[in-house]
């Protein structure tokens, strides 16, 4: 054992005081409270708290036993409960793993406390030992009676303090291999992974509530069934005993208002399960059964104050204060949701990112490879026929003239495809005159019969006038190529803040949404927080619709 | 000739001038953009302005609005517009004030020395020289079985030049026909498609550009 890892071991020793003490201290308020709450639905609150500080001192003692010690433990930080607001207090109590924790701490606390505070003693004596002959002229310290006063007396106490400080560190490892085995037999949970899971459950609750099996459900029913008659029971034995003694002060309602509180958050809760509908939109099982908790404390306030003759108007107070938890709640279950949304909304952001990033690398390509092999190449062809004439302008003007009049038919094809190209890149009516004159023009090129809707009061943002534009000329394209239609429809008009784009053909279908065309197309559409719906059916017709976000 | 120029890019500008100069115009001015090509059309008083179409500062239509601004001012001035595009919306908002003197073509056209000359001259002297670009996408679309379908094909040959803004002369040349011959087209396919006779060469453009766009569904 490297003298580093005697280090790391000591200092495991000595976190035992702080760990421990804490882990004493949060067992001892636990099981004070928790018999004293049984019969309350507060010990419900109590014991998930007192459940989740033990898992929080376990997991930190399993972190400080692997960085320290080197084991490795994964101790299972809650309890895997049913659903159901008792139905948790129970298994908590059940929980071996929890009790098994709490042991830990409590040896940890009694033994690793203690061993550290000798440990830390008898390294202290040695050092002191070691370090006499430095301080014994100015302190003259008495040890065991021995009055050293003298240079030789404290040199007597150097080999002493190096036996003790090798006791000391020899100690430690099997010190060391004593709580490793502790760590490993207490905190090691064979399903430690399995807090990940059980959150992630946690997060979907209205799944748990309609999956419950139906013998889980029935049983379920029951035991609310029972605790009702007993509640019935009960107060009616108390009242009937009322009756017969001394009629006097009716005593009875106060275990009638008592019972009412946990008979009517157990009624509640098991309504929550039945009825999904009570649990609102976009919140949770938790919250709903929060609701019910809350407004059944309101009620027994309410009941006590009554009971016990009215007055000054006490329950105010406290049914603010659970009031003010409840918002707090809320609060929280709207900044996770936010938070969710945000996330999500990263995550759309980044992909439609990269595929905008992509289309228009595609696009650059595209466009690089058009001039290369079209205009780029008729120009040289045009400049070597421009040559060829200029060495024939004297000895042959005849075929310098020829040559001459190819040039100029090469100059005006460069043109003309320089200027197809640049329409595909961005078409200049589409600036100057807007999307409907510019898909007017679009149609006047295309031998289909189109028919043309476009509505538009003012012109959307310039983004989406393009990406319409180019959905509808991608379709007309595809339409015109390769679906033997006839008859083209396309209707453009504004829709709650959206610009919606519709292309239907008569052809024969079966467009493949995964082309190159029309998955260039979809990237451009959902670059702009917009949707590209294809449907092309085999015998048609091709409808491709597109709704493009616009805030005006 | 007097001519004014408006051309943001040099190299064309001064390709444009020393063309026209060879060809016996005048270029009295060369202006970049479109408020200055309306003060000079107000000062020099030209015959015909050349236009491009794309002018700073937008690089939109801003040749297009300031021609049609200064010939608000100005009327008597023609406009021949160049463009590397040509869209028949514009030559629709060119035509609209229903008067000679209007020319749309695209760039490609001036590499044909002989004939950009003959239609910037045509122009000056308020006739009218469409594209035949613009006139193919006029004719693209027809209804079915309309009148149009009823011309022979070299009826609809002369319908487009004479759409373009020819003259019969200018049609018989180009065609290699008779001027005689291109009288007698020229009345049939007035009469198919209920057209008046028009001695003048621009009506009979407006004429057939209505009757074009009405075709248009």
């Amino acid at each position: 054992m490297s003298f580093a890892n005697r280090i790391r071991a000591l200092t495991y020793l000595i976190t035992a005081v702080p760990l421990g003490t804490l882990g004493a201290v949060v067992i001892l308020v636990g099981w004070t409270l928790t018999p004293l709450l049984a019969i309350t639905p507060a010990v419900v609150p109590v014991l998930i708290g007192f459940r989740a500080a033990i898992g929080w001192v376990a997991g930190v003692e399993a972190s400080l036993a692997h960085s320290l010690l080197g084991v490795r433990v994964s101790p299972r930080t809650r309890t895997r409960s049913r659903p159901g607001f008792w139905g948790q207090a129970l298994d908590i109590v059940a929980d071996g793993e929890f009790a098994k924790q709490q042991v830990f701490s409590l040896f940890r606390f009694a033994f690793g406390g203690l061993l550290a505070i000798a440990e830390v003693s008898l390294i202290g004596a040695a050092v002191a030992a070691i370090a006499m002959p430095v301080y014994y002229s100015s302190s003259h310290p008495d040890v065991n009676g021995w009055h050293v006063d003298t240079l030789w007396k404290a040199l007597v106490y150097v080999p002493a303090g190096v036996v003790v400080l090798a006791l000391a560190l020899y100690l430690l490892r099997p010190l060391a291999a004593s709580s490793q085995w502790l760590a490993r037999r207490l905190l090691d949970s064979p399903d430690g992974a399995i807090t990940r899971s059980s959150d992630q459950a946690g997060r979907t609750p209205s799944v748990m509530s309609t999956s419950l099996p139906e013998a889980t459900r029935l049983a379920r029913r029951q035991a609310l069934a029972i605790h009702t008659v007993v509640y019935v029971a009960v107060n009616a034995l108390l009242i009937v005993i009322w009756a017969a003694t001394t009629r006097g002060y009716f005593w009875p309602a106060w275990p009638l208002i008592a019972l009412f509180l946990p008979l009517s958050i157990h009624a509640w809760v098991q309504a929550v399960d039945e009825q999904p509908a009570l649990i609102r939109r976009g919140q949770t099982r938790a919250f709903a059964i929060h609701e019910g908790v809350f407004a059944s404390f309101a009620l027994f306030y309410v009941f006590l104050w009554l009971a016990s003759g009215g007055g000054y108007f006490w329950p105010l107070w406290p049914i603010i204060g659970l009031a003010l938890i409840l918002l707090g709640h809320r609060i929280l279950i709207a900044v996770r949701q936010r938070q969710g949304e945000l996330e999500e909304r990263i995550g759309v952001l980044e992909d439609t990112r990269a595929e905008a990033v992509d289309q228009q690398e595609d696009e650059l390509r595209r466009i690089e490879r058009n001039l290369h092999d079209g205009a780029q190449a008729r120009l040289v062809a045009l400049g070597m026929s421009l040559g060829m004439a200029e060495q024939k302008l004297k000895a042959d003007p005849e075929a310098a003239l020829a040559l001459i009049e190819d040039a100029q038919r090469g100059a005006r094809e460069a043109l003309e495809e320089l200027r197809d190209l640049a329409r595909g890149i961005h078409p200049p009516v589409l600036t100057d005159r807007g999307l409907a004159a510019a898909l007017a023009t679009l149609t006047d090129r295309n031998p289909l019969d189109v028919e043309l809707d476009v509505d538009l009061l003012e012109r959307p943002p310039a983004v989406v006038e393009t990406a319409a534009y180019f959905v509808v000329a991608e379709a007309l394209a595809n339409a015109t190529k390769h679906s033997g239609a006839t008859r083209v429809e396309i209707t453009v008009h504004r829709r709650d803040g959206s610009l919606e784009v519709e292309v239907i053909d008569d052809g024969h279908g079966g467009a493949n949404p995964s082309g190159t065309g029309l998955k260039g197309l979809a990237r451009r559409v959902r670059a702009l927080d917009g949707t590209l719906e294809i449907t092309s059916p085999a015998g048609g017709p091709t409808v491709l619709r597109a709704e493009l976000p616009c805030e005006s | 000739m007097r001519v004014v120029i408006a051309e943001d890019l040099a190299l064309l500008r001064d390709g444009l001038v020393r063309l026209l100069r060879d060809n016996g115009f005048e270029v009295v001015a060369a202006v970049q953009d479109g408020d200055s090509l309306v003060e000079t059309i107000a000062e020099e008083r030209p015959e015909i302005a050349i236009v491009d179409i794309r002018l700073p500062p937008t690089f939109r239509d801003e040749g297009l609005r300031a021609a049609l601004e200064a010939r608000r001012r100005i009327p008597e001035t023609a406009i021949l517009i160049v463009s590397q595009y040509v869209e028949h919306t514009y030559a629709n908002e060119l035509l609209a004030d229903g008067r000679g003197g209007i020319g749309y073509l695209l760039k490609d056209r001036i590499m044909d020395v002989d004939e950009f000359v003959e239609a910037v001259r045509r122009v000056a002297n308020g006739g009218t020289a469409l594209d035949p670009e613009v006139v193919s996408q006029l004719l693209s679309r027809r209804r079915a079985n309309g009148p149009l379908e009823h011309l022979t094909p070299r009826e609809r040959e002369v319908l487009s030049l004479m759409a373009e803004g020819r003259s019969n002369a200018g049609i018989a040349k180009e065609l290699v026909l008779t001027v005689g011959a291109v009288e007698k087209h020229v009345a049939n396919i007035l009469s198919k498609l209920r057209l008046p006779p028009s001695e003048d060469d621009h009506r009979r453009v407006l004429a057939v550009v209505t009757y074009l766009r009405g075709e248009r569904d």
